[in-house]
C-alpha cells in the first residue's frame, strides 16, 4: 500500500516574525473531515422490514444518479450523522458508542458508496487516480482485467424503459394483473394439469414423434425460451408498473457474469413494501406457467402428430424454467431467489452469505460462533451446494448411464 | 550587497543551467551577479511583488510557497546551494506567483532582468547556452509540478475518503 500523501504548510503569526512549517498527512485531515449530505430533495431514503436479528436495513436513493444502495444499520447511522457538522472523528467515536468495536474500513468503504451515488460532493478525479493505481499493479493484471470489465459490459440496455413499460401498460397491460385474470391464470393451470394427465401415458410415442426432426425441434424450442424469456422480463416490469414503481432499465446482460438473459431493473420496488416486492418477484416465473399451460392445452386438443408433440415438449420446458427460477438454492439470484432475500429481509444474502465463507475461519479460530443471521447464510450456502450437487450427481449420471450404453452396445 | 568576486565562478561550476560554461565565461557572468544575505525566516520576495530577479542559492536554504488562505500557505518547493529560483522573473514582467522565505541563513546571488538582457546582446552565444540549460530546467520542474499536483490530489482524495476503485457496486435488483 502506498504511503499517505502528505502536504506541508507554511503559517506565519499575525504581527510576528518567522513562520512555521507543518506537515499535514491525508490521513489526519481524513480524521477533520466532515462529510455533508446533500438537500433532502436529491435522496430518497426507505426503511426495510426488520430482519431476524432484529436489525433493521435501509434503502436509499439518489435522485440525481438514479441509483440505490442498501445501508446496513451501521451506514445508516453514519448517515443521520453525516451532516456536515461532525468530523469523521466524532462520528466514529459516536459509532463506537452505540455499536460497540467495529471495522473503521465501513466509514471509508460507506463514502465511497455515497461519492458512486452522488450523495457526497464528488471530486472529479477518478480517472487521474487509476492511473496512479496502474504503476503499482503487475502487468498481467491491466489485460486481465480489461477482459473482465469488458466481459462483464456484455449488456444490452433500453435506458428509456420506464416510459414505453408505461405506456404499455396504460394500453392494456394492466389486465394483467387484474383479478379476472388472475382466475384465467388458475383456470389455465387447472387445464394443463388435467391435460397433462391424460397425455402422460402417451408420453414415449409424443417423445418419439420430436426425436424424428431433432434439429427442426430444437430450433422451435430454443426460440420459445427466448420469446417467453422476454415475455417473463415484461411482465416483472409491468408488475413493477402495476404498483407506481420506476423500471430503471431493461436489456440483456450475463448474469453474475455468467449466464446470459434478459433482464428488467426493477430496485425501484425497495421503495415499496415487501409484499409488493414478493408479488414483482412472483410475475415473472407465472409468464411460464401460464404460457406452458397453455401449450399443454393445445397439445391435448390437436392431433396427434409432430405439432402436439412440440406444444407438449415446449410445456414441459416452460414449466420446469418456471420451476428453475422459483428454486432458491443455486446460487443465482433468480426470482425464487429474491423472494426468499425478501422473506428473510436480507436483499444481499448470497453476497453476505460468501463473504461469511471466507472470514468464517478466522472466526470460528478466534472463538466466536456465528449469530442467527449467519447461520441461515451459512443454511442458504449449505442447500445450494447440496442443490448443485445432486443436480450434477444426477445429470452426470444420466450422462454416464448413457455412455455406458453406447459402450457396451453390440 | 557586494559585487561578485573572483571566488564566484568557482562556486557556479555547482548551478545547474551553468554547468556548461568555462570559468572565462562565467566571470563574465559573475561580474553582472549581486550577493545578498537573508536571515533565516526572512522573506526574500513575496508572492505579486514584482519579479525581475533570478536568485542562486550559495549557502543556506530557501522554502517557496503559494498564499492559501489567512495565514497559511502550501510549501511548493525547496532550495538548496546550487538551485536557482525566480527564474521567470528573468523572461516576463508578471508578478511573482509565489513567497520565498530563508529557512536558515542564507546566502544568495541575484541576477537582474537588466544584467541578462546585456549578457543577451552583447554575448549571444552565452545568452543562447544559458537559455538552452534553462530551458532543460524549465522542463525538469514541469514534470516536478506534474507529480506535486498528482500528491496534492491524491491527498485530496486520501482527506476525503475517495477511493472509486476500492468501492462496491451500487445496490440493485435485476429482475430474470
Amino acid at each position: 500500500m502506498a504511503e499517505p500523501a502528505k502536504l506541508e504548510l507554511l503559517t506565519r503569526r499575525p504581527g510576528e516574525p518567522g513562520f512555521e512549517i507543518h506537515e499535514v498527512q491525508s490521513q489526519q485531515a481524513y480524521l477533520g473531515f466532515r462529510p455533508g449530505r446533500p438537500p433532502e430533495t436529491e435522496w430518497e431514503l426507505t426503511p426495510q422490514p426488520r430482519g431476524l436479528d432484529g436489525s433493521r436495513n435501509y434503502i436509499l436513493k439518489s435522485h440525481k444518479r438514479d441509483n440505490y444502495l442498501l445501508l446496513s444499520p451501521q451506514e445508516y447511522f453514519l448517515w443521520e450523522h453525516f451532516d456536515g457538522h461532525h468530523s469523521l472523528n466524532e462520528i466514529s467515536r459516536a459509532l463506537h458508542f452505540k455499536f460497540g468495536s467495529f471495522d473503521f474500513e465501513i466509514i471509508r468503504q460507506f463514502l465511497g458508496k455515497l461519492y458512486l451515488a452522488g450523495l457526497l460532493n464528488e471530486l472529479q478525479t477518478t480517472g487521474l487516480r487509476r492511473s496512479v493505481a496502474r504503476r503499482h499493479e503487475r502487468w498481467w493484471k491491466g489485460p486481465l482485467a480489461a477482459i473482465s470489465k469488458y466481459w462483464s459490459r456484455i449488456t444490452i440496455r433500453v435506458s428509456d424503459a420506464d416510459h414505453y413499460c408505461a405506456a404499455l401498460y396504460d394500453r392494456g397491460g394492466f389486465l394483467l394483473f387484474r383479478w379476472s385474470f388472475l382466475v384465467l391464470y388458475g383456470a389455465l393451470l387447472i387445464g394443463a394439469i388435467i391435460a397433462v394427465s391424460r397425455l402422460w401415458p402417451h408420453m414415449a410415442e409424443i417423445a418419439g414423434r420430436v426425436a424424428t426432426r431433432p434439429l427442426l425441434s430444437t430450433a422451435i424450442m430454443l426460440a420459445t425460451i427466448v420469446f417467453v424469456a422476454m415475455l417473463h422480463v415484461l411482465v416483472h416490469a409491468l408488475a413493477c408498473k402495476a404498483y407506481g414503481r420506476k423500471v430503471r432499465e431493461m436489456g440483456f446482460f450475463l448474469l453474475q457474469g455468467l449466464l446470459p438473459t434478459f433482464y428488467a431493473d426493477v430496485t425501484d420496488i425497495f421503495l415499496s413494501s415487501r409484499r409488493v416486492r414478493v408479488m414483482v418477484d412472483l410475475s415473472g416465473p407465472m409468464v411460464e406457467v401460464v404460457c406452458g399451460s397453455i401449450a399443454f392445452i393445445g397439445a391435448y386438443c390437436a392431433e396427434a402428430g409432430f405439432a402436439q408433440s412440440l406444444l407438449f415438449g415446449a410445456g414441459l420446458v416452460l414449466w420446469e424454467s418456471a420451476l428453475l427460477n422459483l428454486y432458491p438454492f443455486n446460487f443465482l439470484e433468480l426470482d425464487g431467489y429474491n423472494v426468499l432475500a425478501d422473506l428473510l429481509a436480507m436483499p444481499t444474502l448470497r453476497q453476505r452469505a460468501l463473504a461469511l465463507v471466507r472470514r468464517l475461519p478466522h472466526r470460528l479460530r478466534s472463538g466466536k460462533m456465528p449469530d442467527r443471521a449467519e447461520w441461515i447464510q451459512l443454511g442458504y450456502l449449505a442447500l445450494c451446494l447440496v442443490s448443485v450437487l445432486a443436480y450434477l450427481i444426477v445429470h452426470l449420471d444420466a450422462v454416464g448411464v448413457k455412455l455406458f450404453a453406447w459402450r457396451s452396445a453390440p | 550587497m557586494s559585487s561578485a568576486a573572483q571566488s564566484v565562478p568557482e562556486f557556479l561550476h555547482k548551478v545547474a543551467f551553468l554547468q556548461d560554461l568555462d570559468d572565462q565565461t562565467l566571470s563574465i557572468l559573475a561580474a553582472r551577479l549581486v550577493s545578498r544575505t537573508i536571515k533565516g525566516g526572512e522573506v526574500i520576495f513575496r508572492e505579486l511583488d514584482d519579479s525581475d530577479v533570478l536568485y542562486i542559492v550559495e549557502q543556506g536554504r530557501v522554502v517557496v510557497s503559494k498564499h492559501v488562505r489567512g495565514d497559511v500557505d502550501i510549501v511548493l518547493t525547496r532550495f538548496n546551494p546550487g538551485d536557482f529560483f525566480g527564474e521567470m522573473g528573468l523572461f516576463d514582467a508578471a508578478p511573482r506567483s509565489a513567497t520565498a522565505h530563508a529557512e536558515s541563513d542564507t546566502v544568495l546571488w541575484q541576477l537582474s532582468r537588466h544584467a541578462f538582457e546585456q549578457i543577451l546582446s552583447d554575448y549571444p552565444a552565452i545568452a543562447a547556452r544559458i537559455c538552452y540549460r534553462l530551458v532543460m530546467v524549465f522542463i525538469q520542474r514541469l514534470r516536478a509540478t506534474n507529480e506535486q499536483a498528482r500528491e496534492a490530489i491524491r491527498w485530496g482524495l486520501e482527506a476525503t475518503g475517495y477511493s472509486p476503485e476500492e468501492t462496491p457496486a451500487t445496490f440493485g435488483r435485476k429482475s430474470t
